[in-house]
């Protein structure tokens, strides 16, 4: 067998090797030690409740209640208070739909793609980004389940027959939908858990010896009786590796089927074929947004600068920045094979999103997904931490400003002028949308508090000290 | 070639390793395929064919090329480590992209000499089947801003402009680092990576839209840039593990490459297979779902005649499901078939094929019959598209061999090559 084995004697050619010197950024900085990063983590959770946790908590809390009432309302009254009327009967609960699932997937794409890549970066951000994916996903699923309208018949979404033995339309990519979000949302609930195993067992063992019983108790019911054996270990790497292998066609799946939910349809602005990737790239996109408005405020709140480097900012920066222009590329392409196609009603579907009366929203979009991202071609805004933070909330406006351009502008003009309007939501979806950023901050909230937001085990494997080549530059 | 590359280089290479008497085979062989193609115009009464078939050559090697310059502005990009000693090669290759151009000047001189030879577009006389010419073909009308012979000319022009170019500057600065060491070359590389991408993202896909979409100027498509893109990624990794094997085998890679970078390599023609597919489902399946002729008429050219019956290119198409997708899907999920050359060169040689099959599959159709059905795929034409493979692949091939003596084996130093050569799972 021809397997491709060290030769006896080295090559001539590796004795002229010298490499230039170029030392790699280090994952954590500060050559800290093991038992700091431990001490670090651990603290956030072992710590007193900082009086800002509970600020934000309540105002979370206050915020999400919007959503609460606004779902209430929805049901004791009817569909019928939201703005949606013909033509536009799709708009803000699809479009805040997409919205969320879309941020989800810079948690998968963290935590799956980029550890079968072997990007050790990842590690500092992929427990809160997964966090951060389910956490979207729940308020993703709110829109879909209460759009029904009757809500106690949302059950017929699954594939059981109603009472006249009426199966759901399996030829709808709505219905795909329900099975890619479900199925996507338990295998990311699955690859958080199990990446939390030897955390909560860390946590289990140092709450007892500080004599919290009963959060020992709590903390070692979920840890499963972890004990950090090799053959623990070796089983554990081995499930993180195959649910990672699961969960990378699963998370480009879903968005896949998202966009599916508008290119299977003859709606001019809706029906092309790069949908798809386009998709997958934009909820990327707006994923490593959300993951930048989330970690940099961490960063700076728990002094964790030698956790989250400039190098992990650096990445994320340069990622939104490919991503954005990989949708930029998508915009343009749309636009010139409207043109190119020599359909009419496809060409005046984009001649209308750019200079019709949803004009606004659509240069609100370009300027957010398009030019924003080309501000990290520069080092000096990469690391002004500020200036990022504010250009991530940029990336969030305008990524849910696509899904609105895509759904109401290609809506609110469709076939028949005789029946073209103009969407304006009512105070009630304003309201809903509004709460579910309390909804996600309620639960972000929780997880900072009582969950490590870092995997401990994982950063010390990437520490300077945990390298077996020295902390050279070999890896 | 600078002599002192030469001298450098050649002090580094292995006894026996002079590639020059390879070279020469390598020409002979390219030239003789050229000659055969031209033969063939010269005695095939219907031009279309071979010339047509010429087309497909030249888009298939060009298209492996442009893969090779994408995967190296992307290394620079992400700063990659494990595909530093591989790197070179594609470096070597991306020469030949000269030639390619002067290869390609054929077809443009057709295309001023005997416009609508190739694409119909070109000669507003060319009568379409059932509904006039196409000069009054209103599609036409409203596209002619962009498909016109000067746009054509112009682009092609650019894009080869473009592609010698940024070759040229990552050649440049990866060669002479190796004779200074200084780091401002790997900086080089990125700064010309960052703009490169773009670049190279609008060139591909637009080259996709004039040479091949364009056949068939009625019908359009979004994807179409990715698709060519991934087929361009997927021939890249393949002629890329064929040289490491070749490499290998001569002896240059012993002691240099190890099993990482099989398993490394062929995990992305992996990842790259599932790409394909996803691309190519995508836009089929969307056409068929939504089902409207003027999108659909592309598919049903490629799997039925005009009376109904089903044609050769519907079961090419199945050679395109099976052979591009599932046979290299199952067969690249084994360890072993990544690692061990005997298994994994054929896979890559298989992957090249039906690249070509595909290139056929987009290419082929446009050629008519009285009916406006397309002729079939087993026909002389498959003869022409291996002569002319052969011959561009030749000249391509003579190129690389004809750069490899002027640059050292490894960019020995590259910041990143110890990385490379200790790379492990």
């Amino acid at each position: 067998m021809a397997h491709a084995e060290h030769a006896a004697t080295p090559p001539a050619i590796l004795q002229e090797v010298k490499p230039a010197v170029l030392p790699r950024a280090v994952m954590v900085a500060n050559n800290r030690s093991f038992s700091w990063i431990t001490e670090k983590i651990c603290g956030i959770i072992e710590g007193k409740t900082p009086t800002w946790w509970w600020v934000c908590f309540i105002l979370a809390c206050l915020v999400a209640s919007f959503t609460v009432a606004g779902i209430a309302y929805l049901i004791a009254t009817g569909v019928g208070v939201w703005g949606h009327a013909n033509p536009v009967n799709w708009a803000w609960d699809i479009v805040n739909f997409v919205f969320w699932i879309g941020i989800g997937h810079a948690g998968t794409l963290i935590s799956a793609i980029l550890c079968l890549l072997r990007q050790k970066w990842r590690t500092s951000i992929n427990r809160a980004a997964e966090a951060m994916t389910i956490f979207a996903v729940v308020c993703a699923g709110i829109f879909p389940v209460f759009h029904v309208g009757r809500v106690w018949y949302a059950w017929y979404l699954f594939p059981i027959p109603n009472s006249n033995a009426i199966w759901q339309n399996f030829r709808s990519p709505l219905e795909w939908d329900v099975f890619a979000v479900s199925t996507y949302g338990t295998v990311s609930v699955l690859f958080w858990y199990v990446g939390l195993l030897p955390d909560l067992a860390v946590l289990r063992d140092r709450f007892y010896a500080s004599g919290n019983k009963l959060r020992s108790a709590l903390y070692g019911f979920f840890a499963l009786g972890w004990r950090g054996s090799n053959r623990h270990w070796s089983n554990y790497e081995m499930a993180y590796l195959i649910l990672a292998g699961i969960s990378t066609p699963l998370v480009l799946s879903v968005h896949t089927i998202v966009s599916f939910d508008f290119a299977v349809s003859l709606l001019p602005g809706w029906h092309t074929t790069i949908f798809p990737p386009y998709f997958v790239a934009g909820a990327i996109f707006s994923g490593f947004g959300m993951v930048l408005t989330l970690m940099l405020p961490l960063r700076a709140i728990y002094r964790m600068e030698d956790l989250i480097t400039q190098y992990h900012i650096d990445c994320m920066c340069k990622i939104t920045l490919a991503t954005g222009t990989i949708v930029g590329y998508a915009y343009a392409m749309e636009f010139f094979i409207a043109w190119y196609g020599a359909n009419p009603y496809e060409g005046f579907a984009f001649i209308n999103r750019a200079f019709g009366h949803y004009a606004w929203a659509y240069w609100i979009m370009i300027s957010c997904n398009v030019i924003t991202p080309q501000f990290f071609w520069f080092k000096a805004v990469r690391e002004n931490t500020s200036f990022v933070w504010i250009l991530s909330i940029f990336v969030n406006v305008g990524m849910w400003f696509e899904r609105f351009v895509i759904i109401v502008t290609s809506l609110a003009r469709d076939f028949l002028p005789s029946s073209w309007g103009y969407y304006s939501p009512s105070i009630v979806e304003i309201f809903t949308f509004f709460g579910t950023f309390g909804v996600f901050s309620v639960l972000f909230l929780l997880f900072i508090r009582f969950l490590p937001i870092m995997p401990m085990a994982e950063l010390k494997a990437v520490t300077p000290q945990a390298d077996v080549h020295g902390g050279g530059d070999h890896h | 070639m600078s002599s002192t590359h030469a001298a450098i280089a050649s002090a580094a290479l292995p006894a026996g390793s002079s590639t020059a008497a390879t070279a020469s085979k390598a020409l002979t062989v390219g030239i003789v395929g050229l000659v055969l193609t031209a033969l063939g115009v010269a005695v095939t009464p219907d031009k279309h064919g071979p010339v047509m078939s010429y087309l497909v050559g030249i888009t298939f090697c060009t298209s492996i090329l442009i893969g090779m310059l994408m995967l190296i502005l992307i290394h620079h990009i992400v700063d990659a480590s494990w595909s530093v000693v591989i790197r070179r090669q594609f470096e070597h290759a991306l020469s030949a992209f000269k030639w390619l151009f002067v290869l390609f000047l054929p077809l443009l001189v057709l295309a001023w000499v005997k416009p609508g030879f190739v694409w119909p577009w070109m000669d507003l006389g060319h009568e379409l089947h059932g509904h006039g010419t196409v000069g009054t073909d209103i599609l036409y009308q409203k596209k002619a801003g962009f498909l016109n012979l000067n746009m054509f000319t112009g682009m092609t022009l650019a894009f080869f402009a473009g592609w010698v170019w940024l070759s040229a500057r990552l050649r440049k600065a990866s060669f002479t680092q190796d004779l200074d060491g200084d780091i401002k070359w790997t900086f080089m590389n990125r700064q010309t990576a960052a703009f490169g991408l773009p670049i190279g993202a609008l060139t591909l896909s637009f080259a996709a839209i004039y040479w091949v979409k364009s056949l068939e100027y009625h019908w359009f498509s979004t994807m179409y840039g990715v698709w060519f893109f991934a087929n361009c990624i997927r021939g890249a990794l393949a002629i890329g593990v064929i040289i490491m094997i070749w490499l290998w085998n001569r002896g240059d890679y012993k002691g240099v490459l190890n099993t990482n970078h099989f398993y490394s390599i062929g995990m992305l023609a992996f990842a790259f297979t599932v790409f394909w597919a996803y691309i190519t489902f995508s836009q089929y399946f969307l056409i068929w779902n939504a089902n409207v002729p003027e999108e659909t008429f592309w598919y049903n050219l490629r799997e039925v005649n005009h009376d109904g019956s089903t044609n050769q290119w519907w079961y090419v198409g199945l050679v395109l499901l099976f052979g591009h997708f599932f046979v290299p899907f199952l067969y690249l999920l084994s360890y072993k078939h990544k690692v061990v050359h005997s298994k994994i060169k054929p896979i890559m040689w298989w992957i090249l094929a039906v690249i070509l099959v595909d290139m056929c599959y987009n290419i082929l159709p446009a050629l008519k019959d009285g009916h406006g059905d397309s002729l079939p795929f087993l026909s002389l034409n498959l003869l022409w598209v291996l002569t002319s493979v052969v011959g561009i692949g030749g000249v391509c091939t003579w190129s690389y061999l004809k750069s490899f003596p002027t640059a050292k084996l490894l960019p020995i130093r590259d910041p990143r090559i110890s990385e490379s050569l200790t790379h492990h799972e």
